[in-house]
């Protein structure tokens, strides 16, 4: 018991252990790759060439171990347009149809039927797989959405870690839970499978949100059928054949690249049990709507999870250390051109640094290098499509009219969508810019007179993702971290880079439903809980 | 190398218990001794240690002295709930009406004593006479500006302004006319050893130091690290580039050496690099640089200055986090091996290169002396760094014994040296650390055995 009643450990304390080893059943991290390292980029570059040499990489629809093809599309390099990526082919409401029946089928009797360890050693089988396609993969991501290398690696990792937790974590639940238990009567609870997940995931993170969704509710013995991003649909094939050479039957795992029309057609199909989301508020809230409508077809109800934005903001006290604070914002905010859930958005800083800060923030902005996602030296790629850039120079273009000041990075290369980077610092309260996300390489500022003022502004949001906060005052952070409602405040670091086992991932409020990805408590989300109960008493006899 | 080295170690032993006896005669004072007892405190206390460690850490940000009470009393509540009786006490102190005043006092009274026991002075002004006053006591020095993390150009641009004022101000100082002569201090076997000594740090000279990008790092600094070369070269004075963080290793060395490549550099200015033991590759480090300066001979030998590595803790944890081999030996044992092995490579390539033995630790130390004594080198031929403020009494004792020493010496001002500040204290309290094993009256025995 802490005698001040802080809830916070010293560094130094016991509490940093705090891990349950049984619980996470030797589960480790995949290691980065060490980029500065000039052999492993070197390596990563060779990779990228072999990539290259096969463009575009061709995705079908994947029904039941069938190639299907549907309406052809395409998704291009965008830092140099001209480079087809991907060829996939679009499903349709009858592909969708299609893929549930077969995942409700034979895929949910086959796969349900395995026993946990069974699937434990699947998923860890295709996490085998993608450690061995690391490189290739990483490249894909870099061709596919424009990441970086090193964030690009962090996926690959990501969607590793997430088969190998979810993998230890099933078989943690398959073992039931504590129950009191009398003389005479045996309690027993046991986790079974909901039924068909339908995984909507989104491009930003490529591998790694489709394939943690989709190890969940593998892990947990659901058939899943998933539809990723339009504009990632060669990264969700690369998850989902690795899934299958590793032994997740065809019909228990099917692929429906394309729009909206396949993912509404899933999302309204009465067979679908549960629905794993990754997107925008507007997509999320719609799908959450939809699945809660009656349908007299549905046979119970819909759960979803919905991982969707955030405003994410940085507090910073007066008694920060900018020398840490500034590079970690300007990571935070710009670090794949700002296209994550986390990403930092918004500062709110204390009046008394604010002109040091800011000026600091200008200067580390203006030495930030916009350029291809392949390039080493890259701070910052092109944003991810068009559409996004459009909204993106809109937004900017209203946030400088009203902003007292605004920073850029220089030289934002022509061709390919970048979106230079920028702070808008004072723009009037309420302003877009300030209050909605972007989703872009887009940072505001504002000088508050103190913390509370600034927690106040963070509860005023109708989002609670993310936030982080720069101070050294112990108080100030136990006061921080008991005001913000969001799902993850990171203190004194860079807001971004949750990893699988250490930061359970996932907001409250419009940010998302929870439970949070990588965490404890997420793969309950895809199982229903039974309890049985039997009399062991024989002519009162306990037997 | 081929030949089995003859076994210097008598002579280690001899030099080390001679050094020995001369370091523990300088500690014996009152005020060493208080400082031992606080730091075995500290040693003793973790949870103090990272209350105080912070409350340092977070001194100059504090505006008022109720902030800095506040800071204080909150720091050692949270080591209390750490475990800290004394913390405890300390806090219960601070929690008394009145204390304020006093406290802030005596705790922002002992926080700048600190500092400026490892920090020269706040500018160039006041670090010129002391600088010089060391010289006239027999001791070289290294000058170090200290400054904020460099994120912007402007910071750059001024880091490289103070650098050339210093160079130009301690330079003008020593002259000649200038200091007194002193020849152990300004002429070695290979020549003129320069007066005028400063040390930069690359990463301070742009905003573009990137791991996984080295050449724009090196392409961000090198305007910058040209002037001041060239600078050094008409003033006459020694160009020391400092060495970091692993991650900033490839942009240091390929800058360095493309810089003294360079036609206009072919004689002149002294130059120098630091080599970091501790990193497991040190070794093939110096093969690369024996290499460089064979294929690419100037008319001043390159100096080496021959460090463990400061760095330790971050490279640990960095790697830890990222789930990597350590860059960096584990074991202090074989660090420390390390470091023999590179002396004795580095002294017999004496005098294509000229090797700074910069350690605190009396082994380490003495190693160096019977090495360079069986190669036949004389004791100017062997330059010795300390730091100031940790290694002042070891510094101290080898000038007696007639060996060219040269201090580290830092000069910024308390915000910009905090962070320099911290690293010391951490090193000197340190479990592992040859220092406070010293201090604390450890057999010479023990302190001096073979790694």
């Amino acid at each position: 018991m802490s005698p001040t009643g802080s809830s916070r450990p010293t560094t130094l304390g016991p509490a940093a252990t705090r891990a349950t080893a049984a619980s996470l059943d030797g589960f480790r991290n995949e290691p980065l790759l060490e980029l500065r390292r000039p052999e492993v980029r070197d390596a990563a570059l060779a990779a990228l060439a072999r990539l290259d040499a096969r463009l575009p990489v061709r995705v079908p629809i994947r029904i039941d171990g069938e190639e299907l093809r549907g309406e052809e599309f395409e998704r291009v390099d965008a830092g140099e347009i001209d480079r087809v990526v991907t060829v996939a082919q679009a499903a349709s409401a009858r592909h969708a149809a299609a893929a549930i029946g077969c995942a409700a089928g034979r895929g949910q009797r086959e796969w349900g039927a395995r026993s946990a360890s069974e699937r434990a050693t699947v998923l860890r089988r295709a996490a085998d797989i993608l450690h061995a396609e690391r490189l290739d993969l990483a490249a894909l991501a870099v061709r596919e959405v424009a990441k970086p290398w090193a964030e690009a690696d962090a996926d690959v990792c990501e969607a590793i870690d997430f088969l190998r937790y979810y993998a230890a974590g099933a078989l943690d639940l398959d073992r039931g839970a504590a129950l009191a238990q009398l003389p005479g009567e045996r309690n027993d609870l046991r986790y079974v499978p909901r039924g068909v997940t339908i995984v909507i995931a989104p491009w930003n993170f490529p591998f790694a949100i489709a394939c943690g969704m989709t190890s969940a509710a593998l892990a947990t013995g659901n058939p899943v059928v998933v539809k990723p991003a339009e504009q990632s649909p060669a990264c969700a094939d690369a998850i989902v054949r690795a899934l299958h050479a590793a032994g997740v039957p065809v019909d228990a795992l099917a692929l429906l690249p394309g729009g909206d029309d396949p993912g509404k057609a899933l999302v309204a199909d009465p067979r679908g049990r549960t629905i794993a989301f990754t997107g925008s508020v507007a997509a999320g809230t719609s799908i959450i709507e939809r699945a809660a409508a009656s349908d007299p077809e549905r046979r119970g109800v819909v759960r979803v999870l919905a991982e969707m934005g955030g405003k994410n903001c940085v507090l910073v006290d007066s008694d920060a250390d900018l020398d840490d604070a500034v590079p970690a914002i300007v990571r935070s905010a710009f670090g794949f051109a700002g296209q994550k859930c986390s990403a930092a958005s918004r500062v709110i800083v204390h009046e008394r640094v604010a002109d040091a800060l800011e000026e600091r923030l200008a200067g580390a902005i203006a030495a930030l290098r916009v350029g291809p996602a392949e390039d080493f030296a890259t701070d910052v790629p092109p944003v991810v499509d068009p559409e996004a850039q459009g909204r993106l120079l809109a937004a900017l273009a209203a946030g400088r009219a009203s902003a007292r000041a605004t920073h850029e990075a220089p030289g934002v290369p022509p061709d390919g969508w970048s979106v230079t980077p920028t702070l808008l610092g004072g723009l009037p309260p309420g302003h877009d810019v300030v209050e909605r996300e972007l989703f872009g390489p887009v940072l505001a500022l504002e000088a508050v007179t103190d913390m509370d003022v600034a927690c106040e502004i963070v509860d005023g949001l109708p989002y609670a993702l993310t936030a982080g906060l720069f101070a050294r005052s112990p108080r100030t952070i136990d006061a921080v971290a008991a005001r913000l409602p969001v799902g993850n405040l990171y203190v004194n670091r860079d807001t971004t880079g949750a990893r699988v086992g250490h930061q359970p991932f996932g907001g409250t409020r419009l940010s998302g439903t929870g439970p949070k990805a990588g965490g404890p408590d997420y793969l309950l989300a895809f199982v229903d809980a039974r309890c049985i109960t039997e009399n062991t008493i024989r002519h009162g006899l306990v037997v | 190398m081929s030949v089995a080295p003859a076994d210097v170690e008598p002579q280690v032993q001899a030099v080390g218990r001679r050094l020995a006896a001369d370091v523990q005669r300088a500690i014996r004072t009152p005020r060493a001794r208080a400082e031992r007892l606080g730091m075995r405190v500290l040693m003793d206390d973790p949870a103090l240690r990272a209350a105080l460690f912070r409350f340092v850490d977070v001194r100059p940000a504090c505006a008022t002295r109720e902030d800095l009470v506040a800071h204080l009393a909150e720091l050692l509540e949270e080591a209390h709930a750490g475990g800290s009786t004394l913390a405890a006490r300390g806090a219960r102190a601070l929690g008394h009406r009145g204390t304020t005043r006093g406290a802030a006092a005596i705790a922002s009274a002992a926080v700048d004593a600190m500092a400026h026991r490892f920090i020269l002075g706040e500018d160039v002004d006041i670090a010129v006479p002391a600088v010089t006053a060391m010289w006239e006591a027999g001791t070289a020095s290294t000058v170090d500006l200290l400054g904020e993390a460099t994120v912007t150009e402007a910071q750059a641009e001024r880091y490289a302004e103070r650098c050339a004022q210093a160079l130009r101000a301690i330079a003008t100082a020593a002259g000649p006319p200038g200091w007194t002569a002193n020849p152990l201090l300004e002429a070695d076997a290979a020549g003129p050893v320069a007066r005028a000594n400063l040390s930069v740090k690359v990463s301070a000279l742009t905003p573009h130091l990137r791991a996984l990008a080295p050449d724009r790092g090196a392409d961000g600094a090198r305007d910058r690290l040209r002037e001041l070369l060239r600078l050094a070269r008409d003033l006459d004075a020694h160009l020391h580039v400092d060495m970091e963080s692993f991650d900033t290793r490839e942009s240091v060395v390929r800058l360095f050496c493309e810089m003294l490549a360079e036609p206009e550099f072919a004689d002149g200015p002294s130059a120098g690099i630091v080599l970091q033991a501790y990193l497991v590759d040190a070794p093939r480090h110096l093969e690369e640089l024996l290499a460089f300066v064979a294929a690419h001979p100037r008319g001043v030998p390159l100096t080496v200055r021959l460090v463990k590595g400061a760095y330790w803790d971050h490279e640990i944890v960095e790697a830890a986090h990222h789930g990597w081999a350590a860059p960096v030996f584990t074991d202090r044992h074989e660090c420390d091996r390390c470091y023999e092995a590179l002396t004795r490579r580095l002294l017999g390539s004496f005098p294509l290169v000229r090797t700074a033995v910069a350690s605190h630790n009396l082994r380490s130390i003495a190693r160096a002396i019977a090495v360079a004594d069986e190669l036949g080198l004389a004791a100017r031929d062997v330059e010795f760094q300390v730091l100031r403020g940790l290694g002042d009494a070891t510094g101290a004792a080898l000038a007696r014994d007639g060996r060219r020493v040269r201090v580290y010496a830092p000069i910024g001002d308390l915000v910009a040296g905090m962070a320099y500040l911290v690293r010391r204290l951490l090193e000197n309290t340190s479990n592992d650390s040859f220092l406070a094993a010293q201090s604390a009256g450890a057999d010479p025995a023990t302190l001096l055995e073979a790694p």
